[in-house]
Order: structure tokens, then sequence, then C-alpha cells
């Protein structure tokens, strides 16, 4: 009875303004004032070889911000991408050409390291979707087992290294004036554009994070759904796993470590609201460049790096409480 | 899996259904879980059992304890708190740096600041209604960076007055550490307050039902603020237990990896995720059980790094059991 | 005589039970293309289940269903759409996310190739969005997003993506529009009306309302349920609101019990409301409430009375106005003051606000007027159980088990708990009780009568929301009408003898 007349007050500007001031263009706009201060602050932020630098961080976190999105949009949390990060990227350094020297296998580590992701992402899925356990406690789990998996294929052997030149020098050669790293992740971050916007997936995955009832009354294969975003989010992951061991230029069960405080932060500052249904792809990008930038340019300004979590945590902190604060008061349940 | 399975009653196809069907299933794997995993134990390298292993496990498990009793109770709301583990560890270096100074000043001084951190963590959700998954991941990267700053990322000894808390570690009552000893009184405590207190009464109910509490006049963002407040100072508690045990403190050493054994802890111990249910006696053996799975782990010949992957198939498959899934209701 | 076309509808004797409630008694229906028929009734006259049953939610348990000449067994809400039935329900059911072409053709992404290996086709849905809209001449962007539009707007598309879902099939759509127009403003209604009748044009319309003043206007038919039959079925030229309103309610007045002696009227009002407005939901409402008096709120669910209950409980915020209790102002108004003061509010959504359905019955008793069951911060459980204990001896609730989660018993025993709830208490001062008998059946409803009224000859001050007109006249002593917002009309009962004659003003009223 309430419902219907609350909806009635319909041109909430303050609700539509606080879209806009978090939307796209508040991102791109604080992103170019970022860019201004810090190239004031530090002539060598607006370098060549800085930007580049830029670019080459945030391919990893950049890549794995699609999956997490996706999961995101449709109300779901997904916890899981430092464990899969470390059990791919572990099992695709000791299948390629590394110091421990045994079981090279050439290009197939790829589809097999890309397999065990997949595989990680569906399970999540399934248990999520079929057996109604929380994606939390799921995907928590999930995080423990790729971390497992990683810490059994590293053994109590010698830390592996790539040992092809080619293969390690490949994610910071220039393409276009861009590191490849960058290449693979702007091809990532595209197809997960288009998979959002113009795929019955994406509009789905929107559909089901903004009414999961009704979705499903309308006859929507709401769990078909929900394992494939876990599904795609699992590769993703694994896929950044690899790129961050061919960057590091050698394999480490923690790997992954501490991208999901950049990935989450990133999506919800983008405006990926975690109960579903809002934000974007390219948005939560937008976000994870920022957090990047401002990471980067913290440090170029002489800050100490150890600062870097208070700041990523403080953004985080203000951009919820922006989002919130028109509807503070409102009889509403707060997780 | 060879622990959780030797812990049910029957097989068969139905089984997840039938077991979380049955109320008192809940309130019993806790204990039974545990109790299965030392049987293993017991049988296949009962070495593990004597009064060094329990001594060593339960040491390691009074931190985790008490980081798990403070999340339970913020579950138990319907919250979660991210950032209980970083306020504990916060405190740790608080007290490392105030110990030699101030004596036992610094422990209530220190346990009073994390309580006020917790608190506020507690205001910001009551009167903004902000999730609190994304509040508290916030606040722990502010407390990572408080922490990392004011030891000046580097480990403190704690030079003086060191007898005061590693007392707290080096007292064995019955092979147990003291501390471990503080984790089950608090359990007891916080038990005896979700049971017997008008505030734990009200805290259950946030959690069963929140917008039916606000509607029967439970003062809601007192409440949340309560709640959080609980956490920052159990995370404390478990702050003091690291000190003790360590007799320093630094932003990476002893302690920094306390979030996900604390969440794991409070899980296996039949907290839901969803808020409403909790009973902290059962968070002791959430704990014993997620500080026992190494050594299991190495009792049953594993070696020590399945360990990981044990504990993330442990918890889905708890979780998986003692989980409600009432019809229509949507699992996030 | 024989018709070449057979009906866009036709129903035989069709019947459902709930147990021993019949929902909808042998209702026997023809509709035919370009017809725009009205179905109305009082609430639980059965138009809802009807409408279920039309929308393949419920089956029949017996009777026959025919559309466009073809009998048809829906099995789910996905037949009857492809059956060409498309229901525009009275809660919006659409994705606010997503665009409004999007929701229009969301059902139809598998079927008409919209989507092909899952590919979206935003030239073609946009299209055919705007196509639909075309038809029914609404001016909406298909690119606009649904959550941005107003509530009308939303309703407009409600009704293209039933138009375009169910004109995929052939045959005549079936569009039935659950009442859509008890949240509308009145120049709302007015578009909506124009889009009814173009609707007409190329397919049959069941318009559901309790407005007969607009069904009178829009319709060519009307159909009156009661009881779950069909009581009256006649064409609108020519009959008067007043006969309609008599097909609706018993012909042998009920049976108004009026147990209690009307309270000699003390000079402290124990709730006096002055011009209390909320923008967008009620305004400038005034009015008092003395002790030992009962106030019924009648009105559509639009009216705004709901959320009068609520802010008058602190639950919602007031824009203007000024609350008193007992004679004294109230300021930083909330739920924890009103109860302070001797409020007590039991809502409409029994099991989602109205109780913790975790908890047993001894604690939600407990919950907010412990009585004895406290001492300081601390729960007294034996005092607890003893005060549940005599609560669920004394309303009689079944099965007698303090202990047991709330949620685990039947509708109407959870709403006598409820009450318990709230009348334990020595200082009950107001008592606001939204559709207290929503779902309960004859013997809990006069239970739960029972006790408003001995809370009433108490001395407490009932102000209640009911679901039927009988209800109000049956236990209120003054009825207020509230329409799109505003009071619009005071009865006092215990001076109106002719109840008759109240029937017809309150039903010109609603």
């Amino acid at each position: 009875m309430t419902a219907p007349t609350a909806d009635r007050q319909t041109p909430d500007m303050r609700l539509i303004l606080s879209r806009l001031r978090l939307g796209p263009v508040g991102l791109i706009a604080a992103l170019a004032v970022l860019i201004l201060v810090f190239s004031f602050l530090n002539p060598r932020f607006a370098s060549i070889e800085n930007l580049q630098n830029v670019l080459f961080q945030v391919s990893v976190p950049l890549i794995i911000v699609v999956g997490t999105t996706l999961v995101i949009q449709m109300g779901s949390i997904d916890l899981a991408p430092e464990g899969i990060m470390g059990a791919a990227g572990m099992a695709w350094i000791l299948l390629s050409p590394n110091s421990r020297l045994d079981s090279d296998i050439g290009l197939w580590a790829w589809p097999v390291a890309l397999g065990l992701g997949l595989g990680l992402g569906l399970v999540t899925g399934l248990i999520y979707a079929k057996l109604k356990v929380p994606s939390f406690v799921v995907t928590l789990g999930t995080w423990y087992v790729g971390l497992g998996i990683a810490i059994l294929l590293y053994g109590n052997d010698l830390l592996p290294s790539l040992t092809s030149e080619g293969l390690a020098r490949w994610p910071t050669q220039v393409t276009l004036g861009l590191p490849n790293s960058f290449w693979l992740a702007a091809f990532v971050l595209a197809g997960g554009v288009l998979l959002s916007h113009y795929t019955h997936l994406g509009r789905g995955l929107m559909a089901i994070g903004n009414n999961e009832g009704i979705a499903r009354s309308s006859g929507m294969k709401v769990d078909l759904l929900k394992i494939a975003a876990f599904t795609i989010a699992g590769v993703l992951s694994a896929l950044a796993g690899i790129l961050a061991t061919m960057q590091l230029g050698s394999g480490s069960p923690d790997i992954g470590f501490g991208q999901l405080f950049t990935v989450i932060p990133a999506a919800v500052i983008g405006g990926t609201a975690l109960s579903g249904g809002e934000g974007g792809v390219m948005r939560s990008a937008l976000g994870v460049v920022l957090l990047v930038i401002l990471n980067n340019g913290l440090v170029l300004a002489g800050v100490d790096p150890d600062y870097q979590s208070g700041v990523f945590g403080t953004l985080l902190l203000v951009a919820i409480i922006a989002v919130a604060w028109p509807q503070r008061g409102r009889l509403k349940v707060a997780k | 899996m060879n622990i959780a399975s030797s812990s049910r009653p029957q097989p068969g196809p139905s089984l997840v259904h039938r077991l979380s069907r049955a109320v008192a299933w809940n309130a019993v794997a806790p204990p039974l879980v545990f109790a299965g995993m030392l049987l293993v134990v017991g049988v296949l390298n009962a070495n593990y059992l004597g009064p060094i292993g329990i001594s060593i496990a339960t040491a390691s498990a009074a931190p985790i304890m008490l980081v798990a009793l403070g999340q339970a109770m913020v579950l138990n709301i319907g919250s979660i708190d991210l950032s209980n583990a970083a306020i504990s560890l916060f405190g740790t270096i608080l007290l490392a740096m105030a110990l030699p100074s101030m004596g036992l000043g610094a422990i209530v001084g220190v346990l009073l600041l994390l309580t006020l951190i917790g608190a506020v963590n507690g205001a910001i959700l009551a009167y903004t209604q902000v999730p609190s998954f994304a509040l508290t991941l916030g606040t722990l990267g502010i407390l990572q960076t408080a922490a990392l700053v004011t030891s000046g990322s580097e480990t403190i000894y704690v030079s003086e007055n060191r007898e005061l808390v590693t007392v707290l570690y080096n007292t064995r009552l019955a092979s147990i550490p003291l501390t471990f000893w503080i984790g089950v009184l608090v359990a007891i405590a916080y038990w005896a307050v979700l049971r017997f207190t008008v505030a734990g009464q009200n805290m259950t109910a946030v959690g069963k039902n929140e917008r039916g509490a606000l509607l029967s006049a439970v003062p809601v963002r007192r409440v949340k603020i309560l709640a959080f407040a609980i956490s920052g100072f159990t995370g404390g508690l478990a702050g003091l237990a690291i000190v003790a045990q360590a007799g320093s403190a630094s932003a990476s050493g002893l302690g920094s990896a306390l979030l996900l054994p604390g969440i794991a802890a409070a899980l296996v111990g039949g907290t839901s995720i969803s808020g409403g249910v909790t009973n902290p006696i059962n968070v002791i053996f959430g704990a014993l059980t997620v500080a026992f799975v190494p050594i299991a782990i190495q009792a049953i010949g594993f070696g020590a790094q399945a360990q990981s992957l044990v504990y993330g198939v442990f918890i889905i498959v708890v979780v998986a059991l003692t989980t409600t899934r009432a019809r229509g209701l949507v699992i996030k | 005589m024989t018709h070449p076309i057979p009906p866009v509808l036709k129903l035989t004797n069709i019947s459902r039970s709930f147990g021993p409630i019949k929902a909808v008694q042998s209702v026997s229906l023809e509709l035919r293309r370009g017809e725009v028929i009205g179905l109305t009734g009082e609430n639980g006259a059965g138009k809802s289940t009807l409408l279920k049953i039309l929308a393949g939610i419920e089956r029949p348990d017996e009777g026959q269903m025919e559309i466009n000449g073809k009998v048809v067994q829906f099995r789910g809400p996905n037949d009857a759409l492809k059956a060409g039935v498309g229901v525009v329900h009275q809660e919006q059911s659409l994705f606010t996310n997503l665009t409004v072409a999007e929701n229009i053709e969301h059902q139809n992404l598998d079927r008409r190739g919209l989507s092909r290996f899952g590919l979206q086709d935003w030239g073609r849905i946009n299209r055919d969005a705007a196509a639909v809209l075309d038809k029914i001449g609404v001016r909406l962007s298909p690119k606009a997003r649904v959550g941005d539009l107003s509530f009308v707007d939303r309703q407009m598309v409600e009704i293209a993506r039933a138009i375009s879902v169910v004109s995929t099939s052939s045959g005549t759509p079936l569009i039935i529009l659950d009442e859509p127009t008890a949240v509308l403003e009145r120049a709302e209604v007015e578009v909506l009306e124009r889009e009814i009748l173009k609707l007409k044009k190329f397919a049959a319309v069941i318009f559901v309302s309790h407005r007969l003043d607009e069904i009178l206007r829009i319709c060519d038919r009307v159909v009156v349920m009661r009881h779950g039959a069909l009581t009256r079925d006649t064409s609108t030229t020519g009959i008067t609101k007043g006969e309609l309103f008599n097909a609706m309610v018993d012909e042998t007045p009920v049976q108004v019990s009026r147990k209690r002696a009307a309270q000699a009227r003390t000079n402290t009002p124990a709730l006096e409301v002055r011009g209390l407005t909320s923008a967008g939901r009620f305004r400038d409402i005034s009015f008092a409430v003395h002790p030992g008096q009962i106030v019924a709120l009648v009105g559509t669910n639009g009216s705004g009375r709901g959320a009068l209950a609520r802010a008058i409980f602190g639950a919602e915020t007031c824009d203007a106005g000024t609350i008193e209790v007992g004679g004294t102002p109230v300021s930083h108004w909330s739920i924890g003051r009103a109860v302070a003061a001797g409020l007590a509010y039991v809502p409409a959504e029994r099991k989602v606000e109205g109780m913790i359905g975790g908890y047993s019955g001894t604690r939600n008793i407990a919950l907010v007027h412990p009585g004895q069951g406290r001492a300081g911060p601390f729960l007294r459980p034996r005092r607890m159980a003893k005060v549940a204990q005599d609560w669920f001896d004394r309303l009689d609730v079944s099965p007698n088990d303090i202990s047991k989660p709330l949620g685990q018993f039947s509708g109407g025993n959870q709403q006598k708990v409820v009450l318990a709830k709230w009348l334990n208490s020595s200082n009950l001062k107001v008592l606001i009780l939204d559709h207290p008998l929503r779902g309960l059946d004859v013997g809990v409803s006069q239970a739960v009568n029972a006790q408003i009224r001995a809370a009433c000859a108490n001395g407490t001050a009932v102000l209640m929301i009911p679901d039927t007109i009988e209800e109000a006249l049956d236990l209120a002593d003054d009825m207020l009408v509230m329409r799109d917002g505003v009071i619009s009309a005071t009865h006092d009962l215990n001076n109106t003898h002719d109840q008759h004659a109240l029937k017809d003003i309150v039903a010109e009223m609603v």
C-alpha cells in the first residue's frame, strides 16, 4: 500500500542529482581533476612512461572488475577472484616454460588455466543457484579453494619463474603506443560492455538484480543466468591471474593479493549498487582507473604507499554515503 | 570432507533437505563437526591430541574465536563487519606502543578506543543506512593504513610491562592458555546477553525481521551501534590475545589475517549470514574447528598445503548443510 | 442466435475453493471484442481469485474456460499470456532499471526472434516497442528508463507490455486491468480512461475497480461479485450507483452488533491531528479520536489512509501539521516516542511488519510492553512465559504453544498474538489497526473484534482501517472517508439510524 504511493513523487530530483553526481560524467570529471592535480604536483606524472605504467597497472583489476560487476549487478557478491587468480596463474606458469622446467605444454597452458577458472566459477554458480547457499559464503569458500589449489600446485618446490623471454616481455611491450596488458584488458572490457548491453544474459542479470521475483515469475531462467555470471567471472579472474603472473615474471599463490580491495570499491564508486540492478561495466572500469591513478599519483607526489588502503577506504565511504544520503531516515532496511 | 562426513547421521540423496529441515541440526552441528574432527585425528594420529597439541590448537584458536564472536554478534543483527579484524590489528599496535608507558591503563584505554571505533561504524550504518559490507570495507582500508602508519611498518616489541599481557598466554589451565579461557568467558557472556537481556532480544529481533522490529518500537539504531561496538570491543580482546602470544605487534605479523578465519569460524559455528541466528557457545566450536583444520590435515597426512583447500570446501559444506531455504526466499 | 465470431472470453460455472472458503462460485461470463466490462465488488468478494484464474496463477476446481472459442487450461502465467490474456496487476511488475522497450518486449525476446544467439537486437526491440506504444497512442520514448517515469506512465508501459505479449497470439487479446486507478491522481485517471477507450478497437477489456463512477463512465457493462458469485451483470446505461452498491453488499444488512454502548466523550481527545500533510500522500488532515471511541478510516488503496496511519504512529515523516496525544502536542515524533506515549499499531502486512516470525509467541509479546517480563536491562523468562501463556489462553491461540516460532502459526492466530503484543500494556491510549481482519476467517475475526471492543471499553481510542464497509459499520462510532489524500466526508454512525442510507452515502464517496 505504501510502496506505490512512495513511487508517485516521480521526478525525485535528489535521486536524479545523486545519480548524475556519481554517473560517468562525474567519474570522468573526477579523473580529469586528478590528472590535472597530479601533473601539477609532479611533472613526471604526465610523462609517457608513467602513463604507460598506469595502463600496465590498471589492466589486471580491469579484467577482474568486468566479472565482478556482472555478479554485483545481479545482486550477489564475488569474493573469489584472488583465489582463482592464484590457482590459474600457478597452473599457467607451471605449464609454460618455467624455471622448474618439468611440465611445459606450450600454448595448451592457456586453455588449462582458463578452464580451471571456468570450473571454479561454474561450481560457485551451481552451489549458489542450486543449493541456495549465499554468494558471500560460496565465494568465500572458492576463494580458499582457489588459494589451496595454488598452494598445492606450488608445493614445497622453488618459486617458478618464466623462462620464456617472449612471454615475460609481452605484457610491457608497446603496441600502437599502449602496453599489451592494456590491450588485453581493453579487449575484455569491450566484450563486457557488449555482453551487458547487447545480450540477453547481460540484460537478464540487470533484471535479476532489480527484482528477482518478477524475473522468475516472467519465465526467465534465473538459475542459468546466475550460473553463467559466476562462470564468466571465474574465467576472467583466471585470465587476470595469468596476466598478473606474466607481469610479475614468476608464479605465486598470492598473485591476486589485494585485488579484491581495489575491485569492489571501484565497482561501488563507479555506481554499481551492492543491492544489484544498477551501474555498469564501463563505470566500474572508470572506478578502477580512478583508484589506480589516485594511487600512482599519490606515490609520485611523495605520499607513503601505506596510505593507499586508507585513501581507497575513505573514497569508498564517501561514495556510498553520498548515494545513501538523500534516502536516509526513510523506513528502510539496511543490512 | 572426511571430517564432515563422519558427523552425518545417515547418507542419502535428500540428505541436505532432511537435515536442514530439522531445527536441532543447526544447534548441534558445530560441536558435532568438531567432535568428528577430533575423532578422526584421534584415530589416525592420537599424538596430536596430547597436551602440546591441545595447547597449540587452543592458543591459535583464541584470537580467531574472539574475532568470530564479535562477527557473530554483528551477523546476528543481519549485518557484517569486515573491519573487525583490522580493528584488532590496530589494537595490537596501539597496545604494544602504549604498554611500556601506561601499563594496565593501556589495556583499558585501547579497549575503550576500539569499542568507540566499532560504535562509529554502527552509527554510520544506523544513520546513513548504507550497506554494512561496503561501509566496513571502507573502514577496513582506513584502519589498515592507521595500523601501518602508527607502527611505521615495523614490528613493535613490548619493551616494558610485557608480563602484564604475556601472563595471559603463559598461564595455562588444563594445558590451555588463559587467552582461550577469556574467549570462552566472553562467549558465555554474549550467550547470556542474547538470551537474558532486553538488548540481546532486540538484537536478534532486528536480525530476524528488521521492519517488524522497527514497527515494534525496537530502537534499531541503538541496536546496530551496540552490535558494532561489541564487535570493536571483542576485536580489542583478540588484539590483547595476540600481543599476549607474540609479545610484539606488527601490521603484517601475527593477527594480520584474522578476518576470513573469523567469518569462517562464525559460520561454521552455526551463525546465519542472513541474520537472526547465532549461538556464541557454538562459535567456540566453530573457532576450534577452524583452528584445528591445519592440525587435522597433518594428522590425516595431507600436508599443510591442503589447508586452504580444505577450509574452503569446509565452509561451503557446513553452511550448505545448515542454511535455511524457505520457499520464495531470495538468496543474494 | 449464433455468433459467427466466438466470444473473446467465455467462462462456464468456474469455481475455486480454498479449504472451506468458496472464493469463486460457479461464475459464468461472456466477453466480446470491443467490450469493456467493469468488475466490481467488495474486498474478499472473489475478484482477485477470478483474476488469478484468468491469468493462469490459480487453477479452477470446476468449470470451463474458453478464449477466442478454444477451451483452455492454464498451467501457469505463461500459458495465459500465450493464449492472449494480458494482466496489468495492481502492484507494478516492471524492471525499473531497464528501458521502456525492454520491459515491453521482455517476454517476447525468445519468441519473436528479437534476440538471436542470445544477442539483443536493440533496433528491432525499440521499433517493436514503439509500434506497440503507437498502437495504444502513448507518447513515451522506448529508450527511457522506467524508473524515471511517473506512476501513470509506468502503468502505460504495463498496458503496452500486456498488449505486445498477447498480440503475438492469434485472435483478440483480452486485457485485464486490476484496479489501475487506485493510486492515480484525477488527471492521470482521465489519461487512463482515454487509453482504455482506444483499447476497445482491437481488444476486450476487463476493468476492475472499486470506484463505481469510473466504471459507469468507462464501461459498457458492469459485473458485480459478492461472496464469490456474480450478483449482477448488466449494461451500464440506466443503472445508478445506488443499485450497484446494493448488489455489492448483502441485502439483509449485516447484523450490526454494536455490542458496545457509545461512551460519553471526554473533553480531551486521546489523539488529535491538525493539518497533517505529507507531500504526495495526504494533506491537511484534521480529526480527533476520544478515549473509548472507534474511528474508521475508509477509502481506496491509494487514498492515503495507510500512509496517514503510519505517519500518526511515527513510522513516516510528515511535512506539516501537528499531532496531539492526550492533549499534549508531540515533537520529534518517532515510533519509539509514539509507543512510549501509548500508541499501538497493527500493520496490514502482518508477516513482514507486524511480527518477528522467527521468534516465539513469548518473545513477540514481550518485545514491546514487557510488563513484569523485565528487570532493568534483564529479561525475566518465567514472567515472560507466564504473560504469554495468559494471552494465549485468553485469546484461545491454537496451537497453545508459547515457545513455537510465530511464523509457523496460521494467519488468524498470528494476528491474535500481534494484538496481544500491543494490548499487553496498562497504558494503551490509541490503538491503530490497518486491515486487522485481512485474510481472517469469521471465527477469528469475531475474536479480534471482541478484543478491540474490550480495549475500547477500557478507554482506549481506536483508529482503524477496515477491509469492508460492513466492518466499519459494525465497530465504529465515526467514519472518516478519505479520497485522494484528503478527508472528503465524516459520518457520525451513532446518530445515523438508517444504515442503508449510510451505505449509499459511503458508496457515493468511495
